[in-house]
C-alpha cells in the first residue's frame, strides 16, 4: 500500500516538472500577424522577441504572399524582400526596416578588381567554367564555385540580388553550411569564388561590384549594388499596435537587432 | 518505508520516465515526418532529380498548406550515409582489432600503460575539433596532393572537386570511431581466460596464431558490439561530416575510378544540420523530421541486429562492452 502511494507521488512529481517547462501561457496582449518573405522571417522573429509589447504570429510563404495577404487584410504586416512593383495592389505602404546583401569573394591570390552582373551570372550558373575566360582573372584553371545550402538566407539574398527568378546556381557547385566555411574555403583555394555576408569578407578578396567596394558602409549608404531592401508592408499608414511595432523596429533599439545579421537602415 | 525500498522506487520511476521519453520521441518524430513520407510514398527512398534543388523547392513552398511541396528522392543522401558509415566502420574494424591485439599482447608494459589512457582520451575528443582539423589541414592537403587540374576537368560538368570528399569524410570518421572500438576490444581480450591461451602456447603455437585463433575468436561478440557502437556514432555524426564531406547531395560514382574517392557527398545527419536555417518553413521542417526518422529507425535496427548476432555467438565466448 505505501509502495503504490510513493510510486504515484514520484510519477506525479515528474508530471509537474514536465508541465512547468512547457510553454508559458500568453498574457492578454494584442496579436500582430505577419506573413511573407521567408528571408525576413528570422529577422521578424528576433524583433518580435525583442519587442515584448505584443504577441506575434509569423507565417511565411514568399514576398508576394505577404503583399497579397496584407492588401486583403488577412495579416497586419506583410513582409517583402523585394521592392514595390507597379503591379502591386493599391493603398499599400512599404516601410523599409533593414537591408540585406552579400559580397562576392575570391581568393587573395586572385584579386579580381571588378565583376559585372553578366560575369557574375555566367560564373555562378556554370556557363563559364574556366578562369581563363574571365578577363582580369589572375589565376587559370577551373572556377570552383562555393555556395551556401539552399535554406540559408545568404543563398536567398544572392539568388534574388544577382540571379533573379529564372537563373539557377550551377548544380555542380560545392555547398557550405555557413558563411565561415565559405570564407575559409575561398581563402585556401585560389580557384574559388563564393559569396558571404559583409562580416565575413575579411581575409578574402571582396570583389567590387559596378565599381563600388563591398563593405558595410557602402551597403548602409546604398551605393553598393549587391543589397536588397527588407520591407514591412502595411495597408495604408501603420496604425495602433502595428505602428508601435514598426516604430520600434526602425528605432535605434530595433536597428541594433537588425545589425546582428543584417544591414541596419541607419 | 526502508531507504532501500525508496531508492528502488525512485530508480524505477526514473527508468519508466526514460522509457516514456524514448517512446514519446519516436512517436513525435514520426508524426512530424509523416507528411513527407505520405506525399512521396516509397519513391522517397528512390533516385531522381537533384536533391538540393528539391530541398530548395520544398523550402520555397507557398504559404497555403494545401500547396506545400514535398517531392523528394532521398537516395543520394541514404547512399552517402551508407558509404561514409560503412567505409569508416570497415576500415575501423581492421585497425581497431590489430591495434587491440598489439596493445594486449605485443606492446611492452610501459607502452601499454601509456597507450590505453591515450585511446580513451581520443574517444572523448569532440567531433567539431575533428571537423576543424579536417577542414583546415586534411582537406587542403587532399586538394593539393590528389586533385590535379585534369582530374577536376574530367568531371567539371557534373561535380566540383575541392578536397572536401568521401575519402576525407571516411578517413576522419574512422579516426573518430576507432578509439571506442579499440577500448571495447582491449577489455574483451583482457578477459580471455589465461588457461586458453597458455594451453595453446604450451602446445607450441606461436603468439600470433594464439591471438588470432583463440583470443580474437573468443571475443567476436565484443567485436560486434564495438562495430555496432561505432556504426551508431558514425550514423549520428553531423557537424564533422557537414564540414568535410563536401555537403553536397551527390552520389559518388564508383565508375569514376579513383576520382570516386574525391567526390563530395552528404549523409543524412549532415543534411539535417545544413538545413537548420530553414526549419521554420513548415514543409522543410517535416522533411527534416523524415531524415531524423530514418536515422532513428536505422539505429534501432542496428541495435537489434547486433543483439541477434551476439546471441548466435554466445557459446564459449567472452563479453566485453555492450550494445
Amino acid at each position: 500500500m505505501p509502495r503504490t502511494r510513493h510510486f504515484g507521488a514520484v510519477v506525479a512529481g515528474a508530471a509537474v516538472a514536465a508541465v512547468a517547462i512547457g510553454p508559458v501561457s500568453a498574457q492578454a496582449k494584442t496579436t500582430i500577424t505577419m506573413s511573407g518573405s521567408t528571408s525576413i522571417a528570422p529577422l521578424a522573429t528576433k524583433l518580435a522577441r525583442g519587442y515584448g509589447k505584443a504577441s506575434f504570429r509569423i507565417f511565411q510563404g514568399g514576398s508576394d504572399i505577404g503583399i497579397a495577404d496584407v492588401s486583403r487584410g488577412r495579416v497586419s504586416i506583410g513582409n517583402s524582400s523585394r521592392d514595390p512593383q507597379s503591379s502591386d495592389p493599391g493603398g499599400l505602404q512599404f516601410n523599409r526596416v533593414a537591408r540585406d546583401g552579400v559580397c562576392i569573394v575570391t581568393s587573395p591570390s586572385n584579386p579580381m578588381s571588378s565583376l559585372s552582373i553578366q560575369q557574375v551570372q555566367a560564373i555562378f550558373t556554370g556557363r563559364v567554367r574556366n578562369w581563363s575566360d574571365i578577363p582580369g582573372a589572375k589565376v587559370s584553371g577551373t572556377i570552383d564555385l562555393v555556395v551556401r545550402t539552399p535554406a540559408s538566407g545568404t543563398q536567398d539574398a544572392f539568388q534574388n540580388i544577382f540571379l533573379g527568378q529564372s537563373l539557377r546556381v550551377s548544380s555542380s557547385a560545392s555547398q557550405k553550411a555557413s558563411n565561415g566555411l565559405v570564407q575559409q574555403t575561398v581563402r585556401s583555394n585560389k580557384n574559388a569564388i563564393g559569396y558571404v555576408s559583409f562580416d565575413f569578407a575579411k581575409g578574402v578578396n571582396a570583389v567590387p561590384y559596378r565599381g563600388v567596394a563591398c563593405n558595410l558602409r557602402n551597403a548602409k549608404s546604398g551605393q553598393y549594388g549587391g543589397v536588397r531592401n527588407f520591407w514591412m508592408v502595411t495597408r495604408g499608414a501603420p496604425k495602433g499596435a502595428t505602428k508601435g511595432f514598426i516604430d520600434y523596429v526602425r528605432s535605434s533599439r530595433g536597428q541594433k537587432i537588425v545589425a546582428s545579421d543584417w544591414v541596419p537602415i541607419r | 518505508m526502508r531507504s532501500d525500498q525508496r531508492a528502488e522506487l525512485v530508480l524505477g520511476a526514473l527508468a519508466c520516465f526514460v522509457l516514456a521519453l524514448i517512446i514519446g520521441m519516436v512517436v513525435f518524430v514520426f508524426t512530424k515526418a509523416w507528411p513527407s513520407f505520405s506525399a512521396n510514398g516509397l519513391a522517397w527512398f528512390g533516385t531522381g532529380g537533384d536533391v538540393d534543388q528539391q530541398l530548395t523547392d520544398i523550402f520555397n513552398s507557398p504559404a497555403n498548406p494545401k500547396a506545400y511541396v514535398y517531392e523528394l528522392r532521398a537516395w543520394p543522401l541514404l547512399y552517402g550515409t551508407a558509404l561514409t558509415t560503412g567505409g569508416a566502420v570497415l576500415v575501423g574494424l581492421v585497425f581497431s582489432v590489430l591495434a587491440a591485439i598489439f596493445i594486449v599482447e605485443f606492446a611492452p608494459e610501459r607502452l601499454q600503460r601509456l597507450l590505453e589512457p591515450v585511446v580513451l582520451l581520443l574517444a572523448a575528443v569532440p567531433s567539431v575539433v575533428y571537423g576543424l582539423i579536417g577542414i583546415l589541414v586534411v582537406v587542403p592537403f587532399v586538394r593539393d596532393a590528389f586533385i590535379s587540374e585534369d582530374r577536376k576537368k574530367a568531371v567539371q560538368y557534373i561535380v566540383q572537386l575541392d578536397g572536401t570528399s568521401l575519402a576525407v569524410a571516411v578517413a576522419i570518421l574512422t579516426v573518430m570511431i576507432v578509439p571506442i572500438m579499440v577500448a571495447i576490444i582491449v577489455d574483451a581480450l583482457r578477459s580471455v581466460p589465461r588457461q586458453w591461451t597458455e594451453g595453446a602456447a604450451a602446445l607450441g603455437v606461436n603468439r600470433w596464431r594464439v591471438m588470432w585463433t583463440i583470443s580474437v575468436r573468443a571475443v567476436r561478440p565484443a567485436i560486434i558490439a564495438a562495430a555496432v557502437l561505432a556504426t551508431a556514432r558514425a550514423l549520428g555524426e553531423a557537424i564533422m561530416l557537414s564540414m568535410v564531406s563536401g555537403s553536397k547531395a551527390f552520389a559518388p560514382n564508383p565508375l569514376d575510378g579513383i576520382t570516386f574517392l574525391f567526390e563530395p557527398t552528404r549523409p543524412l545527419a549532415a543534411t539535417i544540420v545544413d538545413n537548420r536555417e530553414g526549419l521554420s518553413a513548415v514543409p522543410l521542417g517535416q522533411t527534416i523530421y523524415a531524415f531524423a526518422a530514418v536515422l532513428l529507425v536505422s539505429s534501432l535496427v542496428l541495435s537489434f541486429a547486433g543483439w541477434y548476432m551476439k546471441r548466435g555467438l554466445r557459446q564459449g565466448v567472452i563479453y566485453g562492452g555492450s550494445v
